[in-house]
Protein backbone atom coordinates (compact mmCIF):
# COMPACT_ATOMS: atom_id res chain seq x y z
CA UNK A 1 0.00 0.00 0.00
CA UNK A 2 3.01 2.26 0.41
CA UNK A 3 4.42 2.01 -2.56
CA UNK A 4 0.86 2.87 -4.05
CA UNK A 5 1.23 6.04 -2.44
CA UNK A 6 5.03 6.72 -3.67
CA UNK A 7 3.81 6.24 -7.08
CA UNK A 8 0.68 9.02 -6.54
CA UNK A 9 3.78 11.16 -5.48
CA UNK A 10 6.31 10.75 -8.21
CA UNK A 11 3.96 11.21 -11.57
CA UNK A 12 2.98 14.39 -10.44
CA UNK A 13 6.26 16.07 -10.01
CA UNK A 14 7.08 13.76 -13.37
CA UNK A 15 4.65 15.66 -15.54
CA UNK A 16 5.49 18.98 -13.84
CA UNK A 17 9.43 18.80 -15.00
CA UNK A 18 8.43 18.23 -18.17
CA UNK A 19 7.40 21.93 -19.42
CA UNK A 20 10.63 23.26 -18.03
CA UNK A 21 12.90 21.08 -20.43
CA UNK A 22 11.55 21.84 -23.63
CA UNK A 23 14.88 22.74 -25.67
CA UNK A 24 14.60 19.50 -26.75
CA UNK A 25 17.51 18.20 -24.48
CA UNK A 26 16.80 14.84 -23.16
CA UNK A 27 14.77 14.97 -19.92
CA UNK A 28 16.22 13.75 -17.15
CA UNK A 29 13.45 12.09 -15.11
CA UNK A 30 16.35 10.48 -12.90
CA UNK A 31 13.64 8.29 -10.75
CA UNK A 32 11.82 7.00 -13.72
CA UNK A 33 14.98 5.78 -14.73
CA UNK A 34 16.61 4.63 -11.80
CA UNK A 35 14.40 3.45 -9.56
CA UNK A 36 16.77 2.85 -6.69
CA UNK A 37 17.38 6.65 -6.40
CA UNK A 38 13.92 7.85 -6.17
CA UNK A 39 13.29 10.27 -3.44
CA UNK A 40 12.03 8.17 -0.01
CA UNK A 41 8.33 9.68 1.27
CA UNK A 42 8.15 11.18 3.71
CA UNK A 43 6.22 7.71 5.00
CA UNK A 44 9.33 5.58 4.67
CA UNK A 45 11.49 7.59 5.38
CA UNK A 46 10.55 7.79 8.67
CA UNK A 47 9.76 3.87 9.13
CA UNK A 48 13.29 3.68 8.21
CA UNK A 49 14.62 6.30 11.15
CA UNK A 50 12.34 4.08 13.25
CA UNK A 51 13.93 0.51 12.16
CA UNK A 52 17.43 1.97 13.28
CA UNK A 53 16.53 2.77 17.28
CA UNK A 54 15.77 -0.79 18.66
CA UNK A 55 18.20 -2.07 16.76
CA UNK A 56 20.70 0.33 18.38
CA UNK A 57 19.16 -0.08 21.75
CA UNK A 58 19.45 -4.11 21.38
CA UNK A 59 23.28 -3.33 20.88
CA UNK A 60 23.32 -1.42 23.70
CA UNK A 61 21.59 -4.14 25.83
CA UNK A 62 23.96 -7.14 25.09
CA UNK A 63 27.03 -4.61 25.85
CA UNK A 64 25.32 -3.81 28.93
CA UNK A 65 24.07 -7.37 30.32
CA UNK A 66 28.28 -7.89 29.20
CA UNK A 67 29.24 -5.31 31.86
CA UNK A 68 26.76 -5.68 33.91
CA UNK A 69 28.69 -9.85 34.39
CA UNK A 70 31.88 -8.23 34.23
CA UNK A 71 30.76 -6.20 37.17
CA UNK A 72 29.42 -8.46 39.12
CA UNK A 73 32.18 -11.19 38.84
CA UNK A 74 34.09 -9.61 41.49
CA UNK A 75 31.67 -8.89 43.72
CA UNK A 76 28.09 -9.38 43.79
CA UNK A 77 26.91 -7.09 46.39
CA UNK A 78 28.69 -3.76 45.21
CA UNK A 79 27.25 -0.55 44.24
CA UNK A 80 28.87 -1.13 41.12
CA UNK A 81 27.06 -4.52 40.33
CA UNK A 82 23.85 -3.77 41.33
CA UNK A 83 24.07 -0.41 39.29
CA UNK A 84 24.91 -2.37 36.31
CA UNK A 85 21.95 -4.48 36.63
CA UNK A 86 19.76 -1.58 36.95
CA UNK A 87 21.22 -0.06 33.60
CA UNK A 88 20.45 -3.38 31.89
CA UNK A 89 16.81 -3.17 33.33
CA UNK A 90 16.18 0.15 31.87
CA UNK A 91 17.54 -0.48 28.31
CA UNK A 92 15.64 -3.59 28.68
CA UNK A 93 12.49 -1.57 28.73
CA UNK A 94 13.48 0.70 26.56
CA UNK A 95 14.22 -1.52 24.02
CA UNK A 96 10.85 -3.53 24.45
CA UNK A 97 8.74 0.43 24.30
CA UNK A 98 10.81 0.72 20.79
CA UNK A 99 9.49 -2.62 19.89
CA UNK A 100 5.56 -1.55 20.82
CA UNK A 101 6.22 1.43 18.90
CA UNK A 102 7.01 -0.07 16.27
CA UNK A 103 4.56 -2.73 15.65
CA UNK A 104 1.87 0.11 16.34
CA UNK A 105 3.17 2.25 13.36
CA UNK A 106 0.70 1.55 10.83
CA UNK A 107 1.65 3.62 7.86
CA UNK A 108 -2.18 3.67 6.68
CA UNK A 109 -3.42 5.17 10.81
CA UNK A 110 0.05 7.82 10.09
CA UNK A 111 -0.85 8.85 7.01
CA UNK A 112 -4.79 8.77 7.87
CA UNK A 113 -3.88 10.94 10.88
CA UNK A 114 -2.21 14.10 8.58
CA UNK A 115 -4.61 13.75 6.26
CA UNK A 116 -8.32 12.58 7.19
CA UNK A 117 -10.52 14.28 4.18
CA UNK A 118 -8.40 12.41 1.58
CA UNK A 119 -10.73 8.61 0.04
CA UNK A 120 -8.56 6.15 2.21
CA UNK A 121 -8.94 8.00 5.45
CA UNK A 122 -12.81 8.76 5.39
CA UNK A 123 -14.77 7.82 8.01
CA UNK A 124 -18.56 7.33 8.07
CA UNK A 125 -19.69 7.20 11.65
CA UNK A 126 -23.40 8.63 11.66
CA UNK B 1 -15.87 25.76 34.02
CA UNK B 2 -13.61 28.52 34.62
CA UNK B 3 -13.83 31.03 37.25
CA UNK B 4 -14.17 34.48 36.18
CA UNK B 5 -14.16 37.09 38.70
CA UNK B 6 -15.83 40.59 37.73
CA UNK B 7 -14.23 43.63 38.71
CA UNK B 8 -15.31 47.09 38.16
CA UNK B 9 -13.25 49.76 38.74
CA UNK B 10 -14.61 53.52 38.84
CA UNK B 11 -12.04 56.35 38.76
CA UNK B 12 -11.62 60.13 37.45
CA UNK B 13 -9.14 59.16 35.46
CA UNK B 14 -9.97 56.63 32.52
CA UNK B 15 -7.00 54.67 33.34
CA UNK B 16 -7.68 51.47 34.65
CA UNK B 17 -5.06 49.21 36.63
CA UNK B 18 -5.24 45.53 36.00
CA UNK B 19 -4.26 43.61 39.18
CA UNK B 20 -2.38 40.52 37.59
CA UNK B 21 -0.93 37.53 40.46
CA UNK B 22 2.44 37.77 40.66
CA UNK B 23 3.42 34.40 39.90
CA UNK B 24 1.72 33.91 36.31
CA UNK B 25 2.83 33.82 32.79
CA UNK B 26 0.46 34.31 29.86
CA UNK B 27 1.72 30.87 28.64
CA UNK B 28 -0.49 29.31 30.85
CA UNK B 29 -4.42 29.16 31.06
CA UNK B 30 -4.90 32.50 31.95
CA UNK B 31 -7.01 34.67 29.89
CA UNK B 32 -7.16 38.15 30.52
CA UNK B 33 -9.75 40.15 28.78
CA UNK B 34 -9.86 44.08 29.73
CA UNK B 35 -13.12 46.44 28.63
CA UNK B 36 -12.81 49.96 29.26
CA UNK B 37 -14.63 52.79 27.78
CA UNK B 38 -13.67 55.71 27.96
CA UNK B 39 -16.73 58.41 26.84
CA UNK B 40 -15.84 61.46 25.94
CA UNK B 41 -19.20 62.76 28.10
CA UNK B 42 -17.49 60.80 30.89
CA UNK B 43 -16.03 64.99 32.14
CA UNK B 44 -19.95 65.68 33.32
CA UNK B 45 -20.70 62.61 34.44
CA UNK B 46 -17.77 62.74 36.88
CA UNK B 47 -15.88 59.42 35.93
CA UNK B 48 -15.23 56.81 33.76
CA UNK B 49 -16.29 52.96 34.58
CA UNK B 50 -14.22 50.48 33.56
CA UNK B 51 -14.40 46.53 33.75
CA UNK B 52 -11.69 44.51 33.94
CA UNK B 53 -12.16 40.92 33.16
CA UNK B 54 -10.43 37.91 34.03
CA UNK B 55 -10.75 34.46 33.50
CA UNK B 56 -8.67 32.05 35.19
CA UNK B 57 -9.17 28.71 34.06
CA UNK B 58 -5.94 26.99 35.14
CA UNK B 59 -5.26 27.41 38.77
CA UNK B 60 -6.42 25.16 41.42
CA UNK B 61 -8.82 22.94 38.72
CA UNK B 62 -5.58 20.44 37.95
CA UNK B 63 -6.13 17.40 39.65
CA UNK B 64 -3.18 15.28 39.90
CA UNK B 65 -3.02 11.33 40.15
CA UNK B 66 0.15 9.38 41.18
CA UNK B 67 1.02 6.41 39.90
CA UNK B 68 4.20 3.86 40.93
CA UNK B 69 4.95 1.00 39.98
CA UNK B 70 8.67 -0.80 39.39
CA UNK B 71 9.92 -1.03 35.79
CA UNK B 72 8.26 -3.50 33.58
CA UNK B 73 4.80 -3.46 35.12
CA UNK B 74 2.24 -2.17 32.95
CA UNK B 75 2.37 1.42 34.18
CA UNK B 76 2.22 2.16 30.26
CA UNK B 77 -0.31 0.30 29.75
CA UNK B 78 -2.30 1.61 32.63
CA UNK B 79 -1.72 5.16 31.38
CA UNK B 80 -2.71 4.03 27.82
CA UNK B 81 -6.22 2.90 29.34
CA UNK B 82 -6.91 6.31 31.73
CA UNK B 83 -5.82 8.31 29.04
CA UNK B 84 -8.60 6.61 26.89
CA UNK B 85 -11.08 7.11 29.45
CA UNK B 86 -10.93 10.48 29.57
CA UNK B 87 -11.05 10.14 25.40
CA UNK B 88 -8.30 11.04 22.68
CA UNK B 89 -5.00 9.24 22.21
CA UNK B 90 -2.13 10.44 24.36
CA UNK B 91 1.25 11.36 22.21
CA UNK B 92 4.07 12.90 23.05
CA UNK B 93 4.35 16.34 22.76
CA UNK B 94 4.30 17.31 18.59
CA UNK B 95 7.64 18.96 17.33
CA UNK B 96 9.20 18.60 20.54
CA UNK B 97 12.59 16.04 21.90
CA UNK B 98 11.68 12.41 20.20
CA UNK B 99 12.68 10.91 23.27
CA UNK B 100 10.63 12.91 25.17
CA UNK B 101 8.54 10.67 28.03
CA UNK B 102 5.82 12.96 28.21
CA UNK B 103 2.18 12.54 27.05
CA UNK B 104 -0.03 14.73 26.19
CA UNK B 105 -3.78 14.13 25.07
CA UNK B 106 -7.04 16.98 25.37
CA UNK B 107 -7.34 16.09 28.90
CA UNK B 108 -4.69 14.71 30.55
CA UNK B 109 -0.88 15.06 30.60
CA UNK B 110 1.41 11.87 31.78
CA UNK B 111 4.25 12.75 32.95
CA UNK B 112 6.95 10.42 33.35
CA UNK B 113 8.85 10.77 37.12
CA UNK B 114 12.32 9.56 35.74
CA UNK B 115 12.62 13.46 34.35
CA UNK B 116 13.19 14.46 37.85
CA UNK B 117 16.85 12.13 37.71
CA UNK B 118 19.67 14.05 39.50
CA UNK B 119 22.14 11.81 38.24
CA UNK B 120 22.37 10.48 34.65
CA UNK B 121 23.40 6.83 34.11
CA UNK B 122 27.26 7.20 33.61
CA UNK B 123 26.52 9.48 37.31
CA UNK B 124 24.64 6.57 38.78
CA UNK B 125 27.28 4.48 37.30
CA UNK B 126 30.59 6.07 39.33
CA UNK B 127 28.35 6.20 42.56
CA UNK B 128 27.23 3.13 41.92
CA UNK B 129 23.33 3.60 42.75
CA UNK B 130 20.68 2.43 41.26
CA UNK B 131 17.35 4.65 39.81
CA UNK B 132 15.14 3.65 42.46
CA UNK B 133 17.76 5.18 44.84
CA UNK B 134 16.45 8.40 46.21
CA UNK B 135 19.92 9.89 45.43
CA UNK B 136 19.55 9.68 42.10
CA UNK B 137 16.47 11.79 41.83
CA UNK B 138 15.78 15.40 42.74
CA UNK B 139 12.36 15.46 45.06
CA UNK B 140 12.91 19.26 45.62
CA UNK B 141 12.55 20.05 41.83
CA UNK B 142 9.42 17.47 41.37
CA UNK B 143 8.01 19.09 44.21
CA UNK B 144 8.49 22.77 43.27
CA UNK B 145 7.59 21.52 39.17
CA UNK B 146 3.80 19.43 40.46
CA UNK B 147 3.01 22.42 42.57
CA UNK B 148 3.42 24.64 40.45
CA UNK B 149 1.62 22.87 37.70
CA UNK B 150 -1.29 22.03 40.31
CA UNK B 151 -1.93 26.03 40.61
CA UNK B 152 -1.82 26.34 36.89
CA UNK B 153 1.93 27.65 36.28
CA UNK B 154 3.44 26.47 33.10
CA UNK B 155 6.73 24.99 33.71
CA UNK B 156 10.26 23.63 31.80
CA UNK B 157 10.69 20.29 32.65
CA UNK B 158 14.06 18.52 32.29
CA UNK B 159 13.82 15.04 29.97
CA UNK B 160 15.61 12.26 30.69
CA UNK B 161 16.45 10.12 27.64
CA UNK B 162 15.78 6.49 28.41
CA UNK B 163 17.80 5.78 25.09
CA UNK B 164 20.96 7.97 25.80
CA UNK B 165 21.14 7.97 29.39
CA UNK B 166 21.52 11.95 29.26
CA UNK B 167 19.38 14.67 30.71
CA UNK B 168 17.88 16.34 27.59
CA UNK B 169 17.24 20.60 27.85
CA UNK B 170 14.14 20.94 29.00
CA UNK B 171 10.35 21.00 27.52
CA UNK B 172 7.79 23.56 28.35
CA UNK B 173 4.74 21.87 30.43
CA UNK B 174 1.36 23.34 30.45
CA UNK B 175 -0.87 22.63 33.08
CA UNK B 176 -3.40 20.55 31.88
CA UNK B 177 -6.80 19.56 33.27
CA UNK B 178 -5.77 16.14 34.99
CA UNK B 179 -2.34 15.69 35.54
CA UNK B 180 -0.60 11.86 35.91
CA UNK B 181 2.83 11.34 37.20
CA UNK B 182 3.99 8.09 37.11
CA UNK B 183 7.09 6.25 37.97
CA UNK B 184 9.17 5.66 40.82
CA UNK B 185 8.62 7.59 43.23
CA UNK B 186 5.72 9.44 43.02
CA UNK B 187 4.72 9.05 47.06
CA UNK B 188 7.81 8.77 48.38
CA UNK B 189 8.61 12.69 49.24
CA UNK B 190 5.90 13.67 51.69
CA UNK B 191 4.93 16.97 50.24
CA UNK B 192 5.02 15.53 46.69
CA UNK B 193 2.42 12.79 48.69
CA UNK B 194 0.43 15.40 49.92
CA UNK B 195 -0.44 17.03 46.58
CA UNK B 196 -1.81 13.88 44.89
CA UNK B 197 -5.48 13.78 44.40
CA UNK B 198 -5.37 10.22 44.37
CA UNK B 199 -2.92 7.51 44.04
CA UNK B 200 -2.26 4.14 42.68
CA UNK B 201 0.40 1.35 42.87
CA UNK B 202 1.04 -1.60 41.15
CA UNK B 203 2.12 -4.61 42.79
CA UNK B 204 3.29 -7.18 41.15
CA UNK B 205 4.37 -10.30 42.98
CA UNK B 206 8.17 -12.37 42.33
CA UNK B 207 6.47 -15.07 40.28
CA UNK B 208 4.28 -12.63 38.26
CA UNK B 209 7.38 -10.10 37.59
CA UNK B 210 9.45 -12.73 36.34
CA UNK B 211 7.37 -14.15 34.38
CA UNK B 212 6.49 -10.89 32.72
CA UNK B 213 9.74 -10.38 32.19
CA UNK B 214 11.14 -13.35 30.46
CA UNK B 215 8.03 -11.98 28.02
CA UNK B 216 9.49 -9.04 27.38
CA UNK B 217 13.20 -9.80 27.37
CA UNK B 218 13.58 -13.45 26.00
CA UNK B 219 13.81 -11.62 22.20
CA UNK B 220 16.75 -9.74 23.40
CA UNK B 221 19.29 -11.08 21.88
CA UNK B 222 22.14 -10.30 24.72
CA UNK B 223 19.56 -12.06 27.23
CA UNK B 224 18.88 -15.48 29.13
CA UNK B 225 17.45 -16.74 32.05
CA UNK B 226 20.26 -16.07 34.33
CA UNK B 227 20.63 -12.45 32.99
CA UNK B 228 17.13 -11.93 33.27
CA UNK B 229 17.12 -13.68 36.92
CA UNK B 230 20.38 -11.95 38.25
CA UNK B 231 18.92 -8.75 36.78
CA UNK B 232 15.69 -9.12 39.31
CA UNK B 233 18.10 -10.48 41.98
CA UNK B 234 20.09 -7.43 41.90
CA UNK B 235 17.66 -4.89 41.94
CA UNK B 236 15.58 -6.38 44.83
CA UNK B 237 16.98 -4.63 47.77
CA UNK B 238 16.81 -1.18 46.60
CA UNK B 239 13.39 -2.29 45.49
CA UNK B 240 12.38 -3.38 48.50
CA UNK B 241 13.66 -0.26 50.94
CA UNK B 242 12.54 2.26 48.63
CA UNK B 243 9.66 1.65 46.51
CA UNK B 244 8.12 -1.04 47.85
CA UNK B 245 7.21 0.82 51.14
CA UNK B 246 5.12 3.07 48.84
CA UNK B 247 2.13 0.85 48.61
CA UNK B 248 1.11 1.91 52.31
CA UNK B 249 0.06 5.33 51.25
CA UNK B 250 -1.67 4.21 48.00
CA UNK B 251 -5.12 4.58 47.83
CA UNK B 252 -5.58 1.96 45.55
CA UNK B 253 -3.05 -0.89 45.41
CA UNK B 254 -3.61 -3.51 42.10
CA UNK B 255 -1.86 -6.46 43.73
CA UNK B 256 -1.12 -8.98 40.86
CA UNK B 257 -0.58 -12.98 42.28
CA UNK B 258 -0.42 -16.27 40.46
CA UNK B 259 -3.30 -18.03 39.94
CA UNK B 260 -5.04 -20.29 42.81
CA UNK B 261 -7.33 -22.02 39.83
CA UNK B 262 -4.23 -24.44 38.76
CA UNK B 263 -2.41 -26.04 41.04
CA UNK B 264 1.51 -25.80 40.13
CA UNK B 265 0.87 -22.94 37.48
CA UNK B 266 4.16 -21.80 36.74
CA UNK B 267 3.60 -20.06 33.62
CA UNK B 268 1.90 -16.76 34.91
CA UNK B 269 -0.58 -16.66 32.24
CA UNK B 270 -3.83 -17.11 33.98
CA UNK B 271 -3.61 -14.25 37.04
CA UNK B 272 -5.03 -13.42 40.55
CA UNK B 273 -5.45 -9.59 41.26
CA UNK B 274 -6.83 -7.74 44.03
CA UNK B 275 -7.64 -4.70 44.13
CA UNK B 276 -7.43 -3.26 47.52
CA UNK B 277 -9.16 0.27 47.84
CA UNK B 278 -8.93 2.32 51.13
CA UNK B 279 -12.10 3.41 52.63
CA UNK B 280 -12.63 7.11 53.46
CA UNK B 281 -10.54 9.14 50.67
CA UNK B 282 -12.73 11.78 49.58
CA UNK B 283 -14.53 11.70 46.61
CA UNK B 284 -13.53 8.00 45.99
CA UNK B 285 -16.28 4.89 46.92
CA UNK B 286 -14.96 1.44 46.46
CA UNK B 287 -16.49 -0.82 44.13
CA UNK B 288 -18.71 -3.93 45.68
CA UNK B 289 -20.36 -6.69 44.68
CA UNK B 290 -23.64 -7.24 46.19
CA UNK B 291 -23.54 -5.82 49.39
CA UNK B 292 -21.05 -3.53 50.88
CA UNK B 293 -19.23 -4.06 53.79
CA UNK B 294 -19.87 -8.03 53.65
CA UNK B 295 -18.06 -10.86 52.39
CA UNK B 296 -18.68 -12.48 49.16
CA UNK B 297 -17.44 -15.40 47.28
CA UNK B 298 -18.94 -15.61 44.03
CA UNK B 299 -18.27 -18.27 41.06
CA UNK B 300 -20.48 -16.45 38.00
CA UNK B 301 -19.63 -20.18 36.06
CA UNK B 302 -22.60 -22.21 36.27
CA UNK B 303 -26.21 -22.41 35.02
CA UNK B 304 -27.22 -18.80 33.52
CA UNK B 305 -23.07 -18.74 32.19
CA UNK B 306 -20.63 -21.34 30.82
CA UNK B 307 -16.78 -20.64 31.46
CA UNK B 308 -13.60 -22.72 29.90
CA UNK B 309 -11.17 -23.84 32.04
CA UNK B 310 -10.28 -22.66 34.56
CA UNK B 311 -12.78 -20.26 35.09
CA UNK B 312 -13.65 -17.02 37.01
CA UNK B 313 -13.77 -16.60 40.75
CA UNK B 314 -14.65 -13.50 42.85
CA UNK B 315 -14.54 -12.47 45.93
CA UNK B 316 -15.57 -8.94 48.07
CA UNK B 317 -14.67 -8.70 51.36
CA UNK B 318 -13.57 -5.62 53.85
CA UNK B 319 -9.95 -6.07 55.48
CA UNK B 320 -7.15 -4.07 57.29
CA UNK B 321 -3.91 -2.95 54.86
CA UNK B 322 -1.49 -1.24 56.80
CA UNK B 323 -3.70 -0.67 59.80
CA UNK B 324 -6.12 1.01 57.02
CA UNK B 325 -9.38 0.08 56.81
CA UNK B 326 -9.64 -1.11 53.44
CA UNK B 327 -12.22 -3.28 50.67
CA UNK B 328 -10.84 -5.62 48.61
CA UNK B 329 -12.43 -7.24 45.43
CA UNK B 330 -10.53 -9.97 43.79
CA UNK B 331 -10.60 -12.08 40.68
CA UNK B 332 -9.05 -15.16 39.62
CA UNK B 333 -9.16 -16.36 36.44
CA UNK B 334 -9.86 -15.23 32.65
CA UNK B 335 -12.61 -13.93 30.69
CA UNK B 336 -12.61 -16.09 27.18
CA UNK B 337 -15.92 -14.24 25.55
CA UNK B 338 -17.45 -11.13 26.17
CA UNK B 339 -20.68 -12.14 27.63
CA UNK B 340 -18.78 -12.97 30.55
CA UNK B 341 -17.33 -9.81 30.73
CA UNK B 342 -20.78 -8.19 30.49
CA UNK B 343 -22.06 -10.67 33.09
CA UNK B 344 -19.74 -10.12 35.78
CA UNK B 345 -20.25 -6.05 34.76
CA UNK B 346 -23.81 -6.24 35.17
CA UNK B 347 -23.65 -7.72 38.93
CA UNK B 348 -20.81 -5.17 40.34
CA UNK B 349 -21.80 -2.09 41.68
CA UNK B 350 -20.31 1.41 42.66
CA UNK B 351 -18.79 1.38 39.14
CA UNK B 352 -18.81 4.91 38.31
CA UNK B 353 -19.84 4.38 34.55
CA UNK B 354 -21.77 6.73 32.77
CA UNK B 355 -24.23 3.90 31.06
CA UNK B 356 -24.52 -0.09 31.40
CA UNK B 357 -21.64 -1.70 29.79
CA UNK B 358 -18.97 1.10 29.69
CA UNK B 359 -16.47 -1.35 31.56
CA UNK B 360 -17.15 -3.81 28.67
CA UNK B 361 -16.85 -1.18 26.10
CA UNK B 362 -13.87 -0.05 27.50
CA UNK B 363 -12.13 -3.57 27.45
CA UNK B 364 -12.97 -3.96 24.53
CA UNK B 365 -11.52 -1.28 22.93
CA UNK B 366 -8.32 -2.05 23.87
CA UNK B 367 -8.40 -6.32 23.65
CA UNK B 368 -4.73 -5.96 22.21
CA UNK B 369 -3.64 -4.59 25.41
CA UNK B 370 -1.60 -7.37 27.55
CA UNK B 371 -4.13 -7.84 30.52
CA UNK B 372 -7.09 -7.75 28.50
CA UNK B 373 -8.75 -10.73 29.46
CA UNK B 374 -7.75 -11.10 32.82
CA UNK B 375 -8.29 -9.22 36.28
CA UNK B 376 -5.21 -6.54 35.60
CA UNK B 377 -7.55 -5.07 32.64
CA UNK B 378 -10.62 -5.05 34.60
CA UNK B 379 -9.33 -3.14 37.73
CA UNK B 380 -7.35 -1.15 35.22
CA UNK B 381 -10.34 -0.11 33.69
CA UNK B 382 -12.45 0.44 36.76
CA UNK B 383 -9.94 2.86 38.33
CA UNK B 384 -9.63 4.70 35.20
CA UNK B 385 -13.32 5.13 35.43
CA UNK B 386 -13.14 6.28 39.30
CA UNK B 387 -10.35 8.77 38.42
CA UNK B 388 -12.91 10.23 36.15
CA UNK B 389 -15.55 9.91 38.72
CA UNK B 390 -12.96 11.73 40.82
CA UNK B 391 -11.98 14.41 38.67
CA UNK B 392 -15.60 15.42 37.81
CA UNK B 393 -16.69 15.70 41.68
CA UNK B 394 -13.81 18.08 42.68
CA UNK B 395 -14.64 20.31 39.11
CA UNK B 396 -17.95 20.51 40.19
CA UNK B 397 -17.36 21.49 43.90
CA UNK B 398 -14.82 23.70 42.90
CA UNK B 399 -17.17 25.52 40.72
CA UNK B 400 -19.63 25.54 43.15
CA UNK B 401 -17.83 27.50 45.71
CA UNK B 402 -16.90 30.77 43.61
CA UNK B 403 -20.67 31.05 42.31
CA UNK B 404 -21.74 30.70 46.41
CA UNK B 405 -19.39 33.38 47.35
CA UNK B 406 -20.62 35.64 44.45
CA UNK B 407 -24.32 35.01 45.90
CA UNK B 408 -23.50 35.94 49.40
Amino acid sequence: MATLFTLNLVTPRAVASLPDSTKGSPIKVPYLNQPWKRILSPLESRRMQVRAAPDRLSEKVEQSIKEAQEACSDDPASGECVAAWDEVEELSAAASHARDRLKDNDPLENYCQDNPETDECKTYDN
Amino acid sequence: MAVCPVYTTQSLNSTCSISTPSKTHFSSHHNHLVFYRTSKRTSKRGGSSSCVITCSAGDSQTVVIGLAADSGCGKSTFMRRLTSVFGGAAEPPKGGNPDSNTLISDMTTVICLDDYHSLDRTGRKEKGVTALDPRANDFDLMYEQVKALKSGIAVDKPIYNHVSGLLDPPELIKPPKILVIEGLHPMFDERVRDLLDFSIYLDISNEVKFAWKIQRDMAERGHSLESIKASIEARKPDFDAFIDPQKQYADAVIEVLPTQLIPDDNEGKVLRVRLIMKEGVEHFSPVYLFDEGSTISWIPCGRKLTCSYPGIKFSYGPDTYFGREVSVLEMDGQFDRLDELIYVESHLSNLSTKFYGEVTQQMLKHADFPGSNNGTGLFQTIVGLKIRDLYEQITASKTAAPLQATKA
